[in-house]
């Protein structure tokens, strides 16, 4: 078991160099020992696919490799994190040397002949290196293909295929750094959020925080210490994550729909109350314009009254308990402003107007 | 080989002009165009390779100098690299570019555009979602690790926005224009045998939603039917009923491949049953409209063939299957008989139905009786009643091929008169468009043949010879060939198989009794149909069987 350990932290570094200008030192031989060496942890996974224990063992040691100084930057490279990473390094490694340009002409040469003998090698397809390069190829032409003809958004975020792919590739990376107990998510996400582009990134966050938690792996029987698959785990490092950052909670309030914000925050409590309070001051930058009889506001940005009337109106929606702490809210704040019953006095009174007594 | 080569070129000419048009087959006519000729498109890709590969990189660019542009167009059509093989094939075509020895800029040049074209092919970055692309970069992901999961989710979602169309079929805020359903099946044509897409596949088949007309892609369905028949993907029973109820000539082809297969191999029960099963229509022939066209393709290769032994043993084969299916039919809505068959009497049907394995063996003559005497009435009836004629309800008898081959074997293995019911039976089994004159001599002539038989039986020894004598030859010095029509073979066959002196010379009358190689077919089929029956049935004594099954060894060898 240690050596395979073992094997598995040099290979890691293997594949981390092949990405990088390193490479240029390499000949054939080296490319066909890292080949092989890939072909070998493939037969591992595949051995130890169904033995609870080894896998968990293997598991929890690629977890812990999590390479510290690759949680941001312009293209992380955590190597190999997971057991299933394993099933797919040949794959991996394959596309990253073809790739990579700094691989001299002659050792590229060899490399392709490698990789690609042609027809009459035995195995099926599934099984080949080529075989399944081709079977990349084609489900990649596929999605296009799909996307442009077949696919249509879907407005529920977490069944929108490309965002919940996306929520669930993040949610899975997030529960691998728990197992590796490294430093907090943030670097991670703060760095999505900066490579951009934001909206994609906000409206992943969301998907995420409204999937369903995962149903604990059915061969996972022991739960030792540090095995992160508590459900909804990933969920409390996402909203603690975004619940310190007031800015990016801003544009996530904001920016996102008001049905999906509500969704978001009739799931999570804590979001709720946040996004409440700045609804409460949105609301409280507007003014009345006595002559055209609407609520306007100074600035640009702000929110205009038919946002903030929609986005009650979202929260009205919503089930309970959200549904009656927004009325409470909202009956509470009217109260404040003195009570009134006459539009154009108070903004609450106004938008309580509008909602009407409905459910 | 020059002959290859110049139409290989010629091809070459007609591909170069198609890719060019088709471009990125971003228009409903490009799409079309392209999914039609696919298979084509990727014959043509496999004879490039055939020849580029034994050719050098600088012969290549020689002899087909435009293929730089015929490849670099084929790689940005979605369609061809989405169906089946194409993407390999254009990759290996693509590796034969690469020339190993470069001896100048240009060659160098030539290179590093292969490379990047290469490079496309698997990386396709430009076919890449950007969003999604700076994403799972930036979770550190590679394309081969979430696109599997991209597409799963793809596929689940359209799925469901199906499911859900079938569902409210008639609220008119559903997603699923019957436009993009259309447009939907149109794209799925290449990608039918990519596993991922199974369960579309399976919605879009299973899915209507509410108009009258066909709302998907004809080539959709002959793309799904050739997949199926091919076994390149495997569909559950309920979406190959919705396949061949709504195109009919995916029903017919199925059929056409059964018979080509039964054609192809040598008549045996079981295999006949393996063919029947792997083709999936008994179990969709639980389905009324299926079963009718099946029965009626059935007759009509029937008729064509003039009764032919294979079609005969295919439509027993098949109505047993069906009826085990039919039996397995959960449903709560099950179909009568008369819908199956309704060109016969549903007394007549219930009483073929029954299987002589449910009913004791001592009973069997009554049930010959009964099915006699029904089947009498009809055919001697002037006014033919409210069903068929005797054509109708012969078919629908040999349907149930067990009771011809009881009846058989009951006149043999009873001492007793032959009753004349079975003895009709007989006659009506093998010649059903006599006249009863004409069947009346049958009956009388196979009455004597079976005395004769019967007086052997009791008598202590007997001969080939005398066995040919019994079959109604009269006694010559020379022993001649034994001439004889099908029905009295059959009962020389069946009492060589159950006298318990005839095991001796049972090789030697056979012997004399097949002369050609068609009454040979015949007799092993025969034999093979009896030991079929026979393991069915779970009766036979082991000595009978025995002696088919050596019998049967003999024949096969000889042949």
């Amino acid at each position: 078991m240690e050596s395979l350990l073992q094997q598995l932290a040099r290979f890691s570094e293997v594949l981390a160099v092949s990405r990088t200008p390193h490479v240029s030192t390499w000949d054939p031989a080296t490319v066909r020992r890292a080949l092989q060496w890939a072909r070998y942890l493939r037969h591992v996974h595949r051995r130890f696919g169904r033995h609870a224990r080894i896998r968990t063992a293997l598991e929890r040691r690629l977890q812990s490799q999590w390479r510290q100084d690759s949680g941001s930057g312009p293209a992380p490279d955590p190597g190999l994190t997971n057991f299933q990473a394993l099933g797919r390094c040949d794959l991996v490694l394959a596309l990253r040397l073809l790739q990579n340009r700094a691989l001299r002409e002659a050792v590229w040469h060899a490399l392709l002949q490698q990789v690609f003998p042609g027809p009459g090698v035995p195995g099926a397809d599934e099984e080949t290196l080529q075989g399944r390069l081709a079977h990349l190829a084609r489900r990649r032409a596929a999605v296009h293909v799909l996307r442009l003809h077949g696919y249509q958004e879907s407005p529920v975020v977490q069944e929108d295929a490309l965002l919940k792919t996306q929520a669930e590739l993040l949610l899975g990376r997030l529960r691998e750094r728990a197992g590796a107990q490294a430093e907090g998510p943030g670097g991670l996400l703060s760095g999505l959020w900066e490579r951009g582009p934001q909206d994609n990134f906000l409206k992943v966050l969301a998907a995420a925080l409204l999937l369903p938690p995962p149903s604990p792996r059915p061969q996972e029987e022991e739960t030792g210490p540090g095995t992160p698959n508590t459900p909804g785990e990933g969920h409390h490092e996402l909203l603690r994550w975004l619940l310190g950052k007031a800015d990016i909670l801003a544009a996530f309030c904001r920016r996102l729909p008001a049905g999906v914000v509500a969704g978001v925050a009739g799931r999570h409590p804590e979001l709720s109350r946040v996004y409440l309070g700045l609804l409460a001051d949105w609301g409280r930058h507007l003014h009345y314009d006595l002559q055209r009889g609407v609520w306007v506001g100074a600035e640009s940005q702000a929110v205009p009254w038919e946002e903030l009337y929609g986005r009650f109106q979202s929260l009205c929606q919503a089930p309970p308990p959200l549904k009656d702490e927004v009325r409470t809210a909202l009956e509470s704040w009217k109260a404040q402003d003195g009570d009134f019953e006459v539009p154009g006095l108070s903004i609450w009174t106004d938008l309580l107007l509008a909602l009407g007594t409905g459910t | 080989m020059a002959q290859d080569s110049v139409g290989l070129s010629s091809d070459y000419q007609f591909w170069m002009q198609k890719v060019s048009t088709w471009d990125q087959a971003s228009t409903v006519e490009t799409q079309q165009d392209t999914c039609l000729h696919l298979p084509r498109f990727q014959e043509f890709l496999r004879q490039m390779y055939e020849a580029l590969k034994e050719m050098d990189s600088n012969t290549v660019i020689e002899r087909f100098p435009t293929i730089g542009q015929l490849l670099a167009k084929t790689c940005r059509n979605p369609f061809i690299l989405a169906y089946d093989e194409s993407q390999k094939i254009l990759i290996w075509c693509l590796c034969c570019l690469i020339n190993k020895e470069p001896q100048n800029s240009g060659d160098s040049k030539l290179n590093s555009w292969t490379r990047g074209l290469l490079c496309h092919v698997l990386s396709a970055f430009r076919f890449d979602i950007r969003e999604v692309g700076l994403f799972t970069q930036g979770l550190g992901y590679a394309p081969a690790d979430y696109y599997p999961g991209l597409l799963k989710n793809m596929v689940l979602s359209l799925v469901s926005e199906l499911r859900e169309n079938h569902l409210n079929g008639f609220n008119t805020q559903r997603r699923m224009t019957p436009e993009r359903v259309r447009a939907l099946s149109r794209v799925c044509v290449p990608l039918i045998t990519l596993p991922d897409f199974e369960p579309l596949v399976e919605a879009l088949l299973t899915c209507h939603g509410c108009e009258p007309q066909e709302v998907l892609w004809p080539e959709f369905f002959d793309a799904v039917s050739e997949a199926f028949l091919l076994k390149k993907i495997s569909l559950p029973t309920s979406a190959v009923v919705c396949l061949w109820l709504r195109h009919l000539p995916s029903l017919e082809k199925a059929m056409l491949h059964l018979f080509e297969k039964l054609i192809s191999s040598e008549r045996n029960f079981l295999r006949i049953e393996r063919f029947v099963r792997d083709s999936s229509l008994p179990e969709a022939a639980c389905h009324p409209a299926i079963f009718r066209i099946v029965d009626e393709t059935f007759r009509y290769a029937l008729l064509e063939t003039d009764g032919a032994p294979e079609i005969l043993a295919t439509i027993q084969v098949f109505t047993r299957c069906f009826l085990e299916a039919l039996e397995k039919e959960n449903k709560q809505l099950k179909f009568a008989l008369r819908t199956y068959f309704p060109y016969a009497s549903p007394s007549l049907v219930t009483a073929l139905l029954q299987h002589p394995k449910d009913i004791p063996q001592g009973l069997w003559h009554q049930s010959l009786q009964h099915i006699s005497e029904m089947l009498r009435e009809i055919v001697e009836d002037q006014t033919h009643g409210s069903y068929g004629g005797p054509s109708d309800c012969w078919f629908a008898f040999i349907h149930f091929g067990g009771w011809a081959d009881v009846a058989a074997e009951q006149l043999l293995r009873s001492e007793a008169d032959p009753p004349e019911a079975v003895l009709w039976l007989l006659a009506f089994s093998y010649s059903p468009r006599d006249g009863s004159q004409q069947r009346a001599q049958t009956m009388e002539e196979v009455k004597a043949v079976l005395g004769r038989l019967l007086k052997l039986l009791r008598s202590p020894g007997f001969s080939a010879r005398d066995v040919q004598a019994a079959a109604g030859q009269s006694r010559e010095e020379a022993p001649r060939p034994l001439e004889c029509g099908p029905l009295i073979r059959r009962l020389l066959l069946n009492f060589l198989l159950w006298a318990p002196g005839a095991h001796a010379i049972a090789q030697e009358v056979i012997t004399l009794m097949a002369p050609t190689r068609e009454i040979t077919h015949e007799i092993t089929g025969f034999l093979d149909q009896t030991l079929y029956r026979w393991d069915h049935l779970c009766t036979a004594a082991p000595a009978s069987r025995k002696l088919a099954s050596e019998l049967l060894t003999e024949l096969r060898g000889q042949v």
